[in-house]
C-alpha cells in the first residue's frame, strides 16, 4: 500500500512540482488549493499533510491547527512550506502542532529527503 | 539527454584540464606550495570522478593512477619534481584525447603509467611503512546525547524511532530508555511521550551534524549532544575511491539548512552558466539586425513630425545601445587561458632547445572577442618560437654577453581605448638590422640603394618568403611564420609593430580592435554612394575647399594647421561619376604609413553598424572590410582605410618608378 500525502498549495506551480515529485517516489498523492478545501478532503486516512501557509480563505496555521483537533490526524507528520524570511510564521506552525518544515525554494531531492525523514 | 550530460562534461573536463596545466606550470617553480598541489588533485580528481559518471571509464582508471600519485605528494610522501610534472602534464593530454573521443594511445599511457609508478613505488612503500606505524585516520568520536521529548511530541508528529533510525546512519548508536517517569496505567494520557532516551553515537560526524538530526523538534524537547572526553577511538582510511556521495552532491544539508560550499570550486568565482556559442552567436546576429532596424526607426522619427515617435525612437536607441553591449560582452573572454597555453609552450620549448626562459604574463583578465582570442592562437605560436629559437641565447651566450643565464620572455594584454594592446617581450640579442638588410637584397626585396627607416627595415621580416636564422629549425627558421603572423593580425583588423634594440631584445605589439562583429563609423557620401569609416581610425574631419586644392597646385596634400598631410580622393580612387562639391571633407585616419586623409562629398555623422561579410566573390577587395545595411535600406561600403591607404602608395611609388625610368630612358 503506497502512503498517501495530502499536498495544499494555492499556487498550481507548486502543487504540480511537488506531486510530481512525490507521485515519482512512489507516494498517492492528495491535492487541495487551499485549507478549506484540504479540510474538505480529509475523509480518507493520509500519512502526511505538506501544506502551504499563506492562502486564501483557510491559511495553513489554523489548518493546521484544525487537523490537530481531529483525533484521527494528532500524530500524523505535518510539514509545512515556509520561505527563509517568515521565521515568525514558522513558529507560530510549530505552535499550532506542525512537525517540520521545508524551505522554499526547494529541490525535489530535499523534499525528498525532508519527507522521508518525518515518514520514515 | 545523455550526449547533452556528456557535451556539458566535455566543457567542464576542458576547463578542469586547462586548470590542471596552469597548477602543474606553476608547481614547476615553486613545488612546495600546498595550494597548487590542492588543486592539481582537485582537477584530477573531479576530471576522474565526473568521467566514470559518464561513462569514460578507461580515461576514469587512467586518471585514478595519476590522481594516486599526486595523493601521495599531498600527504608529503613524494615530493615535486621535474619529471613528476612532465608525466603528468603528459598524462594531461592523454586524458584530452580521450575525452575529445580518441582512443587513447595505448603504449604512451602505458608509458605514462610506468614512469608514474617508478616514481610512486618508494612513495607507496613509505605509505605502508607509515600506516603500520601512525595510521592517517579519521577521528571518529563518542557522543553521548541525552534526549528527553516533551510530552506534546507525539501529537505533533514526531516519531522518535525515525530519529533514531536517522543517528544510525551516522555511525554506531547505542540506545537505552528511561522509562521511570512513565505514570501508572490509570493516570496514563496515552498521546503523551513519557519516556527519555540515553545515547551513545560513534561517529566522524560533528556535533552540530548530529544536532541536525533533531532540526525540527528541538523545541519539543530537552537535548544534550557531549562529546565522550577519554573514549576517542581511531580507524583506518579506507584507501581513497570515489563515493557516490562525492558525485551527487546536495547543495543543501538537512542538518544545517545552510548553504554549503561546493568543495571543488574555486574560491572568488563569478557564478556562471554555460552557453554553447551557437546560441550567443544569433544573439548577435539578432541584435545586429535589431541595430539596423533601430537606425532605420531613428531615420524615419527625426525626419518625422511626430514628438512622440521621436521620444519612442530614442528610448528605442538607448535600449538597443544597451543590450548591444551587453550581447556583445557575451562574446568577451578573458586572455588568461590563452597565456596559460603559452606558458606551456615555453616549457616545451625550453627542453628542446637547450635554452633557459622563464615567462610570465600580465593582463591576463583583459578581455577580447572569442573569435579574436582563436585566431589569436597561430600567431603567436609563431611570434613565441621566434622569440625563442631566434631571440633568446643559449645560457653561455648570454653569460659571456653579462646578461642572466635565464632569458625573460613577458606577455602583456591592456587595453587602449576600443582597441586591446598585446605585446611580447624578450630579451635576447634584438634583431639585427644590418642582417635583414643584407637578407632583404639577396632576396630582391629590396635594392641595395633603398634608404630604409628602422621600422621598415623591420617590417621587411613580416614580408612573405623572408627568413633570417642560418639553420633551419624544427621550431622556426623556414620563411614562412612572421608573413602569416601579419597576415592573420591584419584579418583581424589589427596592427603588427616591431620594436629591437640590439643586444637588449625585441618587442611585437599588437594593436587588436575589442570586436569584429560590430563597428562605430563615420558615415560618409561621395555622389550617390554611402561608405562607412571605422571611427576607430578617424582622428579628425577638416575642410578642403576648392582654392585650397588650386593651392596645392593638383597635389593631394592638405594643409592641416601647418602640416602638409597626403589625401586620397575616394571620388577618384572608385571612379565615381559626378563633379566635387567646392567644399569637400577630408577625414583624417591613422594608418601604419602615417597620418593620410580621405577626401569624401560629404561626412554624414556617426553610424553604428553590423558588419556583413561580402561573400567569396569579393574576398580578394582589400579595401572593402564588409558591408552594411542603412536606415534607408541603402547598401554602404564599409572601407579598409588601412589597406586603402597603403594600396595608394602603392599605386602612387609604381607611377613614380614609371615616370622616373621614363626620364632615364
Amino acid at each position: 500500500m503506497p502512503k498517501v500525502i495530502l499536498t495544499v498549495d494555492d499556487s498550481s506551480s507548486i502543487r504540480q512540482l511537488v506531486r510530481f515529485t512525490l507521485t515519482g517516489a512512489g507516494y498517492e498523492v492528495i491535492q487541495a488549493v487551499d485549507g478549506q478545501d484540504a479540510l474538505s478532503k480529509l475523509t480518507v486516512p493520509v500519512n502526511l499533510i505538506v501544506t502551504d501557509l499563506n492562502m486564501p480563505n483557510l491559511d495553513g496555521i489554523e489548518l493546521i491547527r484544525q487537523i490537530r483537533t481531529r483525533p484521527v490526524y494528532k500524530g500524523i507528520p505535518i510539514l509545512m512550506l515556509t520561505t527563509e524570511s517568515q521565521d515568525s510564521k514558522k513558529q507560530a506552525g510549530k505552535a499550532a502542532g506542525a512537525t517540520g518544515w521545508i524551505v522554499k525554494p526547494f529541490s525535489p531531492d530535499q523534499l525528498l529527503a525532508v519527507i522521508r525523514k518525518v515518514l520514515g | 539527454m545523455m550526449d547533452q550530460h556528456r557535451q556539458a562534461f566535455q566543457e567542464e573536463a576542458r576547463e578542469l584540464l586547462t586548470e590542471l596545466e596552469s597548477a602543474l606550470l606553476e608547481l614547476d617553480s615553486r613545488p612546495d606550495d600546498v595550494d597548487l598541489i590542492q588543486r592539481t588533485f582537485r582537477a584530477l580528481h573531479t576530471i576522474k570522478g565526473s568521467g566514470s559518471m559518464f561513462g569514460y571509464d578507461e580515461m576514469s582508471r587512467f586518471t585514478h593512477q595519476v590522481e594516486t600519485a599526486f595523493d601521495h605528494v599531498r600527504e608529503g610522501r613524494l615530493a615535486v619534481t621535474a619529471d613528476l610534472v612532465n608525466i603528468t602534464l603528459a598524462a594531461g593530454d592523454q586524458i584530452r584525447s580521450m575525452i575529445e573521443g580518441h582512443s587513447a594511445d595505448n603504449t604512451e599511457t602505458k608509458e605514462i603509467l610506468d614512469k608514474l609508478a617508478r616514481l610512486v613505488r618508494p612513495a607507496s612503500a613509505m605509505a605502508e611503512r607509515a600506516e603500520q606505524k601512525a595510521p592517517s585516520a579519521e577521528v571518529i568520536r563518542k557522543w553521548r546525547i541525552g534526549f528527553k521529548p516533551s510530552p506534546a511530541l507525539l501529537l505533533h508528529g514526531t516519531n522518535p524511532i525515525l530519529l533514531f533510525r536517522e543517528l544510525r546512519d551516522l555511525g554506531n548508536l547505542d540506545i537505552k530508555v528511561n522509562a521511570d517517569a512513565l505514570p501508572n496505567i490509570r493516570q496514563m494520557d496515552p498521546e503523551s511521550c513519557y519516556l527519555e532516551w540515553n545515547l551513545t553515537l560513534e561517529t566522524s560526524q560533528s556535533a552540530d551534524n548530529i544536532r541536525g538530526v533533531f532540526i525540527f523538534c528541538e523545541d519539543d524537547c530537552e537535548l544534550r549532544i557531549e562529546a565522550d572526553a577519554e573514549a576517542q577511538s581511531v580507524r583506518n582510511v579506507e584507501a581513497p575511491t570515489v563515493k557516490k556521495d562525492d558525485l551527487i552532491r546536495e547543495p543543501w544539508t538537512l542538518g544545517s539548512w545552510e548553504r554549503r560550499r561546493d568543495p571543488y570550486s574555486v574560491g572568488g568565482e563569478k557564478v556562471s552558466i554555460r552557453v554553447s556559442t551557437e546560441k550567443v552567436d544569433s544573439l548577435i546576429n539578432y541584435v545586429g539586425e535589431l541595430v539596423v532596424v533601430q537606425a532605420r526607426l531613428s531615420q524615419i522619427a527625426s525626419s518625422s513630425l511626430a514628438s512622440e515617435l521621436r521620444v519612442v525612437a530614442e528610448e528605442v536607441e538607448r535600449l538597443t545601445a544597451g543590450l548591444r553591449d551587453h550581447a556583445m560582452s557575451m562574446r568577451m573572454f578573458p586572455l588568461k587561458n590563452t597565456f596559460e597555453r603559452f606558458r606551456r609552450l615555453v616549457h616545451d620549448l625550453t627542453r628542446d632547445l637547450g635554452k633557459e626562459v622563464e615567462f610570465s604574463s600580465e593582463g591576463g583578465e583583459t578581455e577580447l572577442d572569442k573569435t579574436v582570442i582563436d585566431q589569436l592562437n597561430d600567431p603567436f605560436l609563431h611570434l613565441i618560437r621566434n622569440s625563442m629559437d631566434h631571440g633568446i641565447e643559449a645560457p653561455e651566450q648570454r653569460l659571456a654577453a653579462g646578461k642572466p643565464r635565464a632569458g625573460q620572455i613577458k606577455l602583456s594584454a591592456s587595453y587602449s581605448g576600443a582597441n586591446v594592446v598585446i605585446s611580447l617581450r624578450d630579451d635576447g640579442r634584438g634583431l639585427d638590422r644590418d642582417a635583414i638588410r643584407t637578407r632583404a637584397i639577396e632576396k630582391g626585396m629590396i635594392s641595395s640603394e633603398t634608404q630604409l627607416s628602422e621600422s621598415e627595415i623591420f617590417n621587411l621580416i613580416l614580408m612573405p618568403g623572408f627568413s633570417t636564422s642560418e639553420q633551419v629549425t624544427d621550431i622556426s627558421g623556414r620563411g614562412v611564420g612572421m608573413d602569416v603572423v601579419r597576415r592573420n593580425v591584419e584579418g583581424l583588423r589589427g596592427l603588427l609593430e616591431i620594436t629591437s634594440t640590439p643586444g637588449e631584445g625585441t618587442t611585437v605589439t599588437l594593436r587588436l580592435p575589442l570586436t569584429l562583429a560590430i563597428i562605430d563609423g563615420l558615415l560618409v557620401r561621395v555622389g550617390a554612394a554611402h561608405f562607412v569609416v571605422p571611427l576607430a581610425n578617424v582622428l579628425e574631419c577638416v575642410e578642403l575647399k576648392a582654392e585650397d586644392v588650386r593651392a596645392a597646385h593638383g597635389k593631394c596634400l592638405a594643409n592641416v594647421r601647418g602640416d602638409l598631410v597626403p589625401y586620397v580622393r575616394l571620388r577618384d580612387y572608385f571612379r565615381l561619376p559626378g563633379a566635387r562639391p567646392d567644399i569637400e571633407q577630408i577625414m583624417i585616419v591613422e594608418t601604419a604609413d602615417g597620418r593620410c586623409g580621405l577626401a569624401v562629398d560629404e561626412v554624414l555623422g556617426d553610424h553604428q553598424t553590423v558588419i556583413k561579410n561580402l561573400g567569396r566573390v569579393y574576398r580578394h577587395v582589400q579595401v572593402i572590410s564588409g558591408a552594411t545595411i542603412l536606415g534607408d535600406g541603402a547598401v554602404a561600403l564599409i572601407l579598409d582605410p588601412q589597406r586603402l591607404v597603403q594600396q595608394s602608395i602603392r599605386a602612387a611609388t609604381k607611377l613614380l618608378h614609371h615616370t622616373s625610368h621614363e626620364l632615364v630612358n
